[in-house]
């Protein structure tokens, strides 16, 4: 059955235990890093953090401030626009069962930039060592042993959400009610398009650039059509040529 | 020996979640346990055929019964405080037609009782053995019915009755909401618990969610579930963690059997705090018999025996 995330971004205090918790399980090496002024550390995803917590934070006209936290992580997209961006059949797959979207060792073939640049949320990375294309393959190993995602499994906040997809989006429909009373314009970002659903109750740009998939400012003349459909629709064309050429 | 059918095969509404549960487990069971695929294949269409009676059974008929909940804290359970101690509803109406499902399932997945159980079912289809006496042997009387051992007829019946007996338990556990229930007997019936289980349960009013769930006892009699103390013995209430052992099988994690030395006793334990679906507990319990052998192996007594406990 599909699963699904629902990250409840009012409930995350930004503790960066899924951060921490991902790069633990997939043993992952420490980046060197530096100060910035910031709790965000990497100040990005890398090819060794997989999960990353945003911190955005913002004063309105008013004088209020707000600190915004986005646990960001690959969407795991129904059609995903990635894998139209691919020339290889299998260098990106969707396991059937969960629809997780994973990139194979094959990827090491792909375009890197190409692919990266399909992504609406700018999460593929490439692993300079291996030369493969990396990011969060839903913890499919835990995942087939029927556990939790490690990220999930670390967040003991209750933010970070995970099941039938079906289940996850009754949850997310039911949050939202209780949550819109305190924040009206909450709203959960890309539902129909993602398996990795963020709750969020102020405009997505003030928690992150890639928050969600429509960035009409760097799209244009493509009416009605927000970026990863964009992005699906100009790959899919490609990647049948590509697959022609190689028979 | 027949082949593991699955459970839904026989319903021709689709699956309810109790039943798609059960399917879900025998299927990694069966490829996780290969060793365990003859029991899973006996057991498993039995367990689908109890949810399915259980799904249309009546339930506790009229007002529930009266609840003190200042006794009920001290320790007397729902139908202990009866009046005349009458148990759970009678049911009997109910069994011809559910032997003429069960038993038939029964006998397909244990052929070596196959004969007893089709004697057993001719005797409830001729009325030979009245719906009344048929309840009364399940609850315990002594019945004789030609061409059926003892064993086997406890066994059947049990297993007969189990379905409606569960339902009714369902409605009166409404009544328990709220109390505190501290002890390791069942707050409905008073039964033995036979299995527990760590739960995630998912409280929007607390801020930080527990990790590893809580303990809940599972009645081996009418399958209510309460909560308990997680270190501590349900038995003997011991909680010395020198005394308290778990035993388990490293390549199996969530699964182990907590025992106590000092009282000698154990229960089996499903952990699915970090696990994506919830497996069906019967199931589970099926899954975990390698380490109740192990458990007895090491002079521990279970506080319940399960159907399968004594094959
Ligand atoms: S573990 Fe939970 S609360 Fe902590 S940063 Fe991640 S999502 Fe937020
Ligand atoms: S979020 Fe990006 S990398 Fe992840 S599936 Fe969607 S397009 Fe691919
Ligand atoms: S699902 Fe696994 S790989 Fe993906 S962000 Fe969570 S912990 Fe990391």
């Amino acid at each position: 059955m599909p699963k699904a995330f629902l990250i409840d971004t009012t409930r995350c205090t930004a503790c960066r235990g899924c951060q921490v918790g991902c790069k633990e399980w997939k043993n992952f090496p420490a980046v060197p890093t530096k100060q910035r002024g910031t709790h965000q550390n990497p100040p990005d995803l890398t090819h060794y953090n997989f999960k990353l917590v945003r911190f955005s934070e913002r004063m309105d006209a008013a004088g209020k401030v707000t600190w915004n936290f986005f646990p960001d992580q690959c969407r795991h997209c129904l059609e995903a626009p990635c894998k139209s961006g691919a020339s290889l059949e299998d260098s990106i797959i969707i396991d059937k069962d969960t629809g997780a979207v994973i990139y194979t060792e094959k990827t090491v073939k792909e375009d890197f930039e190409t692919i990266r640049s399909s992504c609406p949320y700018d999460i593929p990375r490439k692993d300079p060592k291996t030369k493969r294309i990396v990011k969060c393959d839903m913890c499919i190993d835990r995942v087939k042993a029927n556990l939790l995602p490690m990220c999930v499994k670390s967040c003991a906040m209750g933010a970070m959400n995970f099941g039938d997809r079906a289940e996850m989006l009754k949850l997310a429909a039911q949050r939202l009610v209780a949550v819109q009373k305190e924040f009206p314009k909450a709203q959960l970002c890309d539902m129909e398009n993602v398996s990795v659903i963020y709750l969020i109750t102020d405009a997505p740009a003030n928690y992150h650039k890639f928050a969600v998939a429509d960035a009409s400012d760097s799209t244009q003349g493509a009416p009605g059509m927000d970026r990863q459909q964009l992005l699906a629709g100009m790959f899919e064309p490609l990647r049948r040529a590509a697959k022609q050429i190689q028979g | 020996m027949t082949s593991p059918a699955p459970a839904s095969t026989t319903a021709s509404t689709p699956a309810s979640p109790a039943l798609r549960a059960i399917e879900a487990t025998l299927t990694r069971a069966n490829a996780e346990l290969p060793a365990l695929a003859p029991l899973l294949a006996a057991f498993g269409p039995l367990f689908a055929a109890r949810a399915r009676l259980r799904e249309t059974a009546p339930g506790w008929t009229g007002p529930l019964p009266a609840f003190d909940a200042e006794r009920f804290c001290q320790g007397v359970f729902v139908l202990a405080q009866m009046e005349h101690g009458q148990g759970f509803q009678d049911m009997s109406a109910s069994l011809p037609q559910a032997a003429q499902h069960l038993l038939p399932v029964m006998a397909a997945s244990f052929p070596a009782l196959a004969d007893e159980l089709h004697s057993l079912l001719g005797a409830v289809e001729s009325g030979e053995l009245a719906p009344q006496a048929l309840a009364a042997a399940a609850f315990g009387q002594a019945v004789a019915v030609p061409g059926v051992s003892a064993e086997t007829l406890a066994f059947a019946l049990s297993e007969l009755v189990r379905p409606f007996v569960e339902r009714q338990a369902q409605d009166l556990n409404a009544l328990t909401k709220d109390v505190s229930w501290r002890q390791s007997m069942c707050p409905v019936c008073g039964g033995a618990p036979g299995m527990s289980v760590l739960r995630r349960i998912k409280d929007e009013a607390e801020f930080i969610q527990s990790h590893g769930g809580r303990r809940f006892l599972r009645c081996s009699c009418c399958a209510t579930e309460w909560t308990m103390k997680r270190v501590s013995c349900p038995a003997c209430g011991c909680e010395e963690p020198d005394e308290l052992v778990v035993l388990h099988d490293p390549t199996r994690p969530f699964e182990r059997a907590d025992a106590c030395r000092r009282c000698n006793s154990f229960v089996l334990c499903l952990d699915t705090g970090d696990m994506v679906d919830v497996p069906d507990v019967d199931v589970a319990a099926l899954t975990l018999l390698p380490l109740e052998l192990q458990a007895k192996a090491q002079g521990f007594a279970p506080l319940a025996k399960h159907p399968w406990s004594e094959l």
